[in-house]
């Protein structure tokens, strides 16, 4: 089995430094989600592993040995990182044809490949009449061609359509129950939380988390309980004695913060408070990403009083 | 290395697959030919009576024209990998750059190296049938070496544009700058310099004596054809070291 093995991993563009001092293993049977906010790495990382951009310091490897040395690398590793990565006069079906000779892929995974991704109809006209969800489609395409047993997918639903997105979805899941590591990067979070067993995130290249999607959200977010009754008083009181916090909302619904249903649920039957509705909130990825990126945020970002002072 | 076959395979669908380069390719031949073949019908006999008359250069009159089409082939050929960032899925196809870069010069080569003869004996075939009486056969001294000599010169000069393109990433800088530089450089200084000196070692004025019956400059056929390696070999190795040590 096959994985991706990041190991202080530093790329500085003139003094900048895009990714610093990055570890992190793409385990193959999961997809691991790559998140962070533009600019944040992720698009680095992944032309580092390829081999397409130098690291300044640390190193990259796929199963042991880095890319540059794998022979024909579209037999173990596909790749999507850019869908306008391509000669627009060519076709479809040629670009495809060009990649499958690098490693003496037969011709007719070409034709497997085009039909897999939907874009069979479009095979033989020329790349630049694609839009740009053709083009994600075709690059998905290039990336299956030599059946690999790693994928990286950067961005792979930009452009695409509601259809592509949810295309994309099950073949990703498909991919990594099939036993291969698969990283997927993306900035949007219920994206990501539809199809990720793990995650990396980054924020200014550097590693914010490296944890599976349950244990993350749930180290980022507190459960909630919403609940209706028709006794507001009693219901307080009770809840307040356990030591839970309900607050009132506008719409005569309370919310109790860091509580579960099967905490909330059993109480009030016990004290025999009529209750018309009780709901669990289930924590989002997108709060639990936000919740670590504030502290980080305020980790990093410069203090504006600080500069106050300074006039 | 046992993966070299398959990336010239791939690099020769490259080219094939692209019209402009086919086009180029083809125009390499035909713009040649017309214009030797044009040339030789249309001399004089004040032309063909001068002392210095070459009837066998006659027949690549046209050779200034086809060398633009083949700047155009090797830097498009090249080039063509850094529009939209193309090169990115074919360094990741191929990672060893090394690799990739002789594989792409040795398929644009043998291309230009085969169309390059076609055009020279198609050439040297029509324009002598076009001199008519004045036409001379292969077997005239220097006729044999010329032939060759001008399908070599149009694969070197494929291949300086093709270095260049490595260098400058960009066909159409490639063009701007190598077509001044081939045509009209020579063209201009050649007349104001008479009687040789450093005009002579243009990759040009060079790279022809190989066609000349008798050449009456500092280097002959041969040394000709050897100043033009020394360009073509400088400009590919430029490129090389381009795309080997920079990132993609």
């Amino acid at each position: 089995m096959t994985s991706i093995d990041v190991t202080q991993l530093t790329k500085e563009y003139g003094g900048r430094r895009a990714v610093d001092g990055l570890t992190f293993t793409v385990r193959p049977g999961k997809v691991t989600g790559f998140l962070g906010p533009n600019g944040a790495g992720k698009s680095t990382t992944m032309r580092l592993v390829l081999g397409l951009d130098r690291p300044t310091s640390g190193t990259a490897t796929i199963g042991g040995r880095p890319y540059a040395e794998i022979d024909e690398p579209l037999r173990h590793v596909g790749a999507l990182l850019d869908a306008q990565a391509a000669v627009g006069s060519r076709t479809g079906r040629d670009h495809l044809r060009i990649l499958a000779a690098t490693a003496r892929i037969p011709a007719r995974r070409v034709d497997d490949v085009l039909e897999q991704a939907g874009i069979a109809s479009a095979a033989d006209r020329r790349i630049k009449t694609y839009s740009l969800g053709m083009r994600q489609r075709l690059g998905i395409a290039a990336a299956l061609l030599g059946d690999p047993e790693v994928v990286m997918l950067d961005e792979p639903s930009n452009g695409l359509d509601p259809e592509g997105i949810i295309w994309i979805r099950r073949h990703v899941r498909q991919l990594a129950a099939e036993g291969r590591a698969v990283l997927v990067s993306s900035h949007l979070m219920s994206e990501t939380a539809s199809f990720a067993d793990h995650l990396v995130v980054l924020g200014k290249g550097r590693l914010l988390a490296d944890t599976g999607m349950r244990e993350f959200i749930e180290e980022w977010t507190t459960p909630r309980v919403r609940l209706r009754t028709t006794d507001d008083v009693r219901l307080s009181a009770v809840l307040a004695e356990k030591g839970f916090h309900p607050v009132a909302d506008d719409d005569g619904r309370w919310t109790v913060e860091g509580a579960r249903v099967e905490d909330i649920g059993p109480l009030t039957a016990e004290a025999g408070i009529p209750i018309l509705e009780l709901a669990g909130e289930e924590p989002s990825l997108e709060h639990a990403y936000l919740a670590l990126t504030a502290g980080e945020a305020e980790y990093t970002a410069p203090r504006p009083t600080a500069a106050v002072q300074e006039v | 290395m046992s993966s070299f076959a398959p990336v010239l395979h791939s690099e020769w669908l490259k080219i094939r697959s692209v019209r402009s380069q086919c086009l180029a390719l083809a125009a390499v031949l035909v713009s040649t030919t017309a214009f030797s073949v044009l040339m030789c019908a249309t001399l004089s006999a004040e032309d063909t009576s001068e002392a210095g008359f070459d009837p066998v250069r006659a027949s690549f009159f046209g050779l200034n024209f086809g060398q633009i089409a083949a700047i155009c082939f090797g830097s498009l050929a090249v080039a063509g990998e850094y529009r939209n960032g193309a090169v990115l899925v074919s360094l990741t196809a191929v990672p060893r750059r090394g690799l990739f870069y002789t594989a792409k010069l040795t398929v644009v080569g043998l291309l230009a190296l085969a169309v390059g003869l076609l055009t020279s004996a198609t050439c040297f075939v029509l324009g002598q049938a076009a001199l008519g009486d004045l036409g001379v056969g292969i077997g005239e001294p220097g006729a044999l070496r010329s032939v060759v000599g001008c399908g070599v010169y149009l694969a070197l000069i494929t291949l300086f544009a093709a270095g260049l393109a490595a260098v400058l990433r960009s066909a159409p800088a490639v063009m701007g700058f190598l077509i001044p530089f081939l045509l009209m450089l020579s063209f201009v200084l050649g007349d104001v310099s008479e009687g040789g000196g450093w005009v002579d070692f243009l990759p040009d004025r060079a790279g022809q004596q190989i066609l000349l019956q008798n050449p009456d400059g500092p280097l002959n056929p041969w040394t000709g054809t050897g100043v033009l390696v020394l360009w073509v070999a400088a400009a590919l190795w430029v490129g090389g070291r381009r795309l080997m040590r920079r990132d993609a």
